[in-house]
């Protein structure tokens, strides 16, 4: 059976379908004003992708924050469901799911079926999450492309505090204006918030192994950072991260009512 | 598919009555002196039963339970919340003594007119905030301050030395209020109060003990109108008889079966005072058939528990209830200072696997599903061991959910989120939002 | 190495020494939670005192057992020790006071293995009269479980000898807090620092021997530096050198302090009585007050002004540990107090690592204003 998966965020709608084992298409689309008519852009998308008419899909499953617009949707889980499904899926023996996107970063503990133990989610606050990033970038006038490389040529440790996004711009400026070099802003940026997420990781219990998904995973400044904040290896980022999510919907979606 | 139980509910018969009594007492505060009374403020934990030595014209104002009514009403608080900002008052102090001190500074009473000004300032000492609070009030309003501190440890620990510590202060305070009202202090009356003190304290805990039955007969929302009256005068007489009014009723709700909650099939504990503007969380919480049966915070704030013959938790059997007859002030404030130690709110100040080990023994005895702790960024007393609190309920394989809020300042929880949140929590724990 | 520079080494390696001195006396080591743990009786058992302090690192271990909203010293005294970094401690001892130091005791006993922990119940109502008979009795509890634990009696002369190395390391930290008096001040802000922190820590024969010396060697020291404004540092547990360092190197020395790394420590001497341990535990009911200790009257505020006009501070940099609820319910009370008496305060927040950027440009902003005043 072919099942879609929609993930509707606040800033991109994302669509992964799937054929059992197979994902047969992936799109995703900038979330407008109009949230159903951007979910009915999208999924006709991947339909296109595919090749397939829409009553070629068995189930329909919705997740993210704004999932209540997917109106056809069968099935409906949270987006902590949703990416302990999904990182399952790719990788069976992952169980801990970090998700750092745009406004929210996660820890998720998941068994072996994708089911959740246990989740932590930043509380009111941008420090842990990709947002964070951006402004720093934005500060040191770098594409993020290049914040997380240039993040991997330093090897001197500055301490900082992502407490606060904007008493942490400040520090870089500061940073800045006594010379220090951008390398080693861009890693000591990466180390605080890997710092922030590792903290909420912790608080669910670090258990390998550790996949990361969600749009940040791209930053291998991150990454690296991550890795060591964490003491651990071997951190797992699957292709395309930022689809896990859908990916989870869709796999939802094909279990229920089997 | 499971087909649900629906439990027949109904609304509480003595519910008005609650809000009545809540009512009179924050008037009778207000107007006592046109007719010659007294009135003092200081802490819902204040040994109150002291000052009714005074006379039967002696009111209070307590102070948490006023800061969670300022709260009911977002644009005063946010005032009162902006008023303490402008003083310089850091924005995490307590959020309930940010209240207090705003209504004070912009001279609003919650419940009409000005801010009524106390005679004297009476106070406990557990928390840090708690003798800061009341230092600021006496030097603002110009009033007497006396504090006790109660912070001798764990109950299980107390020897005649801490026992001796929390007594003489208490003793000390005597004469002070002589001093301070020019009244002379009658031992009968105290001693009455000490024994509706803990008459009421140990009525609210057989209520909440009640609760363990399946349906549960109270919901928390329910039982935060019900518990506050503790809160308020804890040796009221009148606030003794209405629990055992409550008590009767809900006992008759057990006996017919009678639901909070018609469509419960998920039990839950919350922790720490709930952020008082966003209760609809309960409401939301039903939609999945789940109900939070109380917490330690509404059975233990004020409810004083033991462990019972049987081994279970239930309240504690009062010094009348064992035959004891308090003949002196001394034996009365011995009883009096044993009784409040013993409380189990006061027991995670000094160790959280105390506080561990009675909400592992509330699963168990309230047949719970899961746990919610509110991580109160309003309050550090009750916000203190609670992430030691949520390690020792996971380890012990409960399920929790946390959350961040204040109680008292809506600008620090994130609704929608927590909502989300919870969303999360449910599917986790297999459940699902129920068709109407 | 010069005996001012022995301090300094001491608080860089503080854990070095620790390890050193236990191998050196076979005696047992004893972490102590907040300046109110009487050093005294741990000297008179042979033990050594250890003041857990934080290491100024971010850290993301303590996420699980503290919540956010309590102050960073608090966790990053915590990291200390879930880090592994004070594996040397035999025991730990918390003396009853602050509610978000509790918990550090609190994590630790239960997560670090750990022979001997002692919960010291300390009145924080020490004003009343009941809080010496009280604490008395639980200083000969705390004795008696240290006897117990080391399998060996505390003596009347191993008191008096407590007793006499704590004060005699009173009486010396006084005697080097005198040049900071002079006029250009003899002592900076940071040496201070390194040395009244370090007398938490370190061996009290050792730390007196070279107080003595440090302070010929300072008595004898011409200042080539330009002192520019004089301040005080006033608040929560500071023992931030690198703080002090940048304060000191834009145009001011700080001269005096009220915190609990300096004179909070060591301001007064116990009071030689007929009992022994009344003369212990009567020291700190008397010593100048942890906020979380004063009350119902502000008996602080006096003796913060005190010291300002004693040490002739014309600032008070008013230092609060984000979250610290006993200060925070002093501080706008207390600025308002300095003020009104003369004292020009700057407020700042500090959290474990203290971000020195934003922080130079208050420091200067202020030492500015404090500037302008000598114009006019």
């Amino acid at each position: 059976m072919i099942t879609a998966g929609i993930d509707v965020g606040a800033k991109t709608i994302k669509v992964v379908l799937l054929d059992g084992g197979k994902i047969l298409a992936k799109t995703s689309v900038l979330a407008g004003f109009e949230t159903e008519q951007s979910v009915e852009e999208a999924y006709k998308e991947a339909l296109a992708k595919a090749g397939i008419e829409r009553s070629a899909v068995g189930k329909v499953g919705a997740t993210g924050a704004g999932r209540k617009a997917v109106a056809f949707a069968q099935t409906v889980v949270t987006e902590v469901s949703a990416d302990a499904q999904g990182a399952v899926f790719l990788h069976p023996s992952a169980r801990t799911v970090i998700d750092v996107g745009a406004e929210e970063g996660r820890g998720i503990k998941t068994n072996a079926d994708g089911k959740v133990v246990d989740f932590a989610v930043n509380e009111k606050c941008a420090a842990g999450a990709g947002a964070f990033t951006e402004s720093m970038a934005r500060a040191l006038e770098v594409t993020l492309a290049q914040f997380g490389d240039i993040s991997l040529k330093s090897n001197k440790s500055i301490p900082m505090n992502a407490q606060c996004t904007v008493f942490a711009e400040s520090e870089v400026v500061s940073l800045i204006h006594s010379n220090t070099s951008k390398e080693d802003i861009a890693r000591a940026v990466h180390d605080a918030i890997a710092s922030r997420i590792s903290a909420m990781v912790r608080r669910v219990g670090l258990e390998q192994d550790v996949i990361l998904v969600g749009g940040v995973a791209y930053n291998i400044g991150f990454l690296d950072s991550i890795k060591r904040t964490l003491g651990i290896e071997n951190v797992v980022v699957p292709q395309d991260p930022e689809y896990v999510g859908a990916l989870g919907a869709a796999v939802v979606a094909g279990a229920a009512g089997n | 598919m499971a087909t649900l139980t629906k439990y027949p509910t109904e609304p509480l018969k003595c519910w008005n009555k609650a809000k009545e009594l809540r009512l009179k007492y924050y008037k009778d505060y207000a107007e006592c002196k046109q007719r010659g009374g007294i009135r003092w403020s200081g802490g819902a934990w204040a040994m109150d039963a002291i000052p009714a030595g005074l006379g039967d014209d002696v009111y209070t104002l307590t102070s948490e339970p006023y800061a969670a009514s300022v709260a009911f009403d977002p644009k005063l608080n946010a005032e009162c919340q902006s008023a303490a900002d402008a003083k310089g008052w850091s924005r995490d102090l307590c959020s309930y003594m940010r209240t207090y001190w705003g209504s004070m500074y912009v001279n609003k009473y919650a419940f009409g007119g000005e801010f009524p000004k106390p005679d004297f300032a009476f106070q406990t000492q557990i928390c840090c905030s708690h003798h800061k609070w009341y230092q600021h009030v006496a030097e603002y309003k110009q009033i007497p301050y006396f504090t006790i501190d109660v912070s001798v440890g764990l109950y299980k620990d107390v020897d005649e030395g801490r026992i001796a510590y929390v007594v003489n202060q208490m003793q000390e305070s005597i004469p002070w209020l002589e001093k301070v009202t020019g009244r002379k202090f009658d031992d009968e009356k105290f001693i009455a109060a000490v024994n509706n003190e803990c008459r009421t304290t140990s009525l609210w805990a057989e209520v909440c003990t009640l609760n363990k039955a399946v349906p549960a007969p109270l919901e928390e929302k329910t039982m935060y109108a019900l518990y506050v009256l503790a809160t308020l005068s804890k040796h009221s007489k009148e606030f003794g008889d209405f629990y055992e009014e409550l008590r009767d009723e809900v006992k008759d709700r057990i006996a017919r079966g009678i639901a909070a909650v018609s469509t419960e099939r998920c039990r839950l504990i919350t922790d720490t005072q709930p952020p008082w503007s966003y209760l609809s969380m309960y409401r939301y919480m039903e939609k999945y058939g789940a109900v939070s049966v109380g917490s330690l915070y509404t059975f233990a704030l004020e409810g004083v528990f033991a462990d019972q013959p049987d081994g279970s938790w239930g309240p504690r059997p009062t010094p009348e209830q064992l035959g004891i007859k308090i003949r002196t002030r001394e034996e009365a404030l011995r009883i009096y200072a044993d009784w409040n130690l013993s409380k189990p709110e006061w027991q995670h100040f000094y160790d959280p696997q105390i506080k561990t080990d009675i909400m592992l023994r509330m699963v168990k005895e309230f047949k719970l599903n899961g746990v919610i702790l509110h991580l109160n960024r309003g309050c550090e007393g009750l916000s203190k061991g609670i992430m030691e609190n949520r390690l020792g309920l996971v380890k012990a394989g409960v399920p929790v959910m946390t959350y961040e809020g204040n109680m008292g300042d809506e600008k620090e929880m994130d609704y929608p989120r927590t909502l989300s949140r919870i969303d999360s929590f449910m599917e986790s724990l297999g459940f699902n939002k129920l068709e109407n | 190495m010069a005996a001012l520079e022995k301090f300094e080494h001491w608080y860089h390696n503080r854990h070095e020494y620790a390890r050193e001195w236990k191998k050196r006396t076979g005696g047992k080591v004893i972490g102590t939670f907040c300046t109110y743990v009487p050093d005294e009786i741990l000297t008179a058992a042979g033990m050594l005192h250890s003041r857990i302090l934080g290491s100024h690192e971010p850290q993301d271990v303590t996420e699980p057992h503290i919540f956010g909203m309590f102050c960073p010293f608090c966790r990053d005294s915590l990291a200390q020790g879930l880090k592994g970094r004070f594996n040397y401690l035999d025991g730990i001892v918390l003396a009853h006071s602050c509610i978000h130091y509790r918990q550090t005791f609190d994590s630790w006993r239960a997560h670090i293995p750990t022979e001997f922990t002692y919960y010291l119940p300390m009145p924080n109502m020490v004003q009343s009269p009941s809080a010496k008979s009280y604490y008395v009795g639980e200083v000969a509890k705390f004795k008696a479980a240290l006897e117990e634990y080391a399998g060996k009696k505390i003596t009347d002369a191993d008191l008096d000898r407590g007793i006499e190395l704590t004060n005699k390391n009173r009486r010396l930290l006084h005697k080097i807090y005198e040049f900071r008096k002079t006029d250009p001040p003899k002592l900076t802000g940071t040496e201070a620092l390194y040395i009244a922190t370090t007398a938490q820590f370190v061996d009290y024969e050792e730390h007196n021997k070279a107080l003595e010396e440090a302070s010929e060697e300072v008595a004898d020291r011409t200042v080539d530096r330009d002192p520019g404004i004089r301040l005080m540092a006033v608040g929560s547990e500071n023992d931030d050198v690198e703080f002090f360092k940048m304060v000191e190197s834009v145009g001011a020395t700080v001269v005096i302090d009220e915190q609990c790394a300096g004179t909070r420590y060591f301001w007064n001497e116990a009071r030689i009585q007929p009992d022994r341990l009344q003369t212990i535990s009567d020291r700190y009911v008397e010593r100048p007050p942890c906020p979380t200790k004063d009350y119902p009257e502000r008996q602080r505020f006096p003796h913060v002004l005190q010291l300002a006009k004693d040490y002739k501070a014309q600032g008070a940099i008013i230092m609060q540990e984000k979250f610290c609820d006993p200060h925070e319910g002093d501080n706008p009370v207390l600025k308002k107090y300095l003020e009104d008496n003369g004292i020009p305060t700057l407020g700042l927040e500090f959290d474990s690592t203290n971000p020195l950027g934003p922080f130079r440009i208050r420091v200067e902003a202020f030492l500015e204003t404090l500037r302008t005043d000598d114009l006019f």
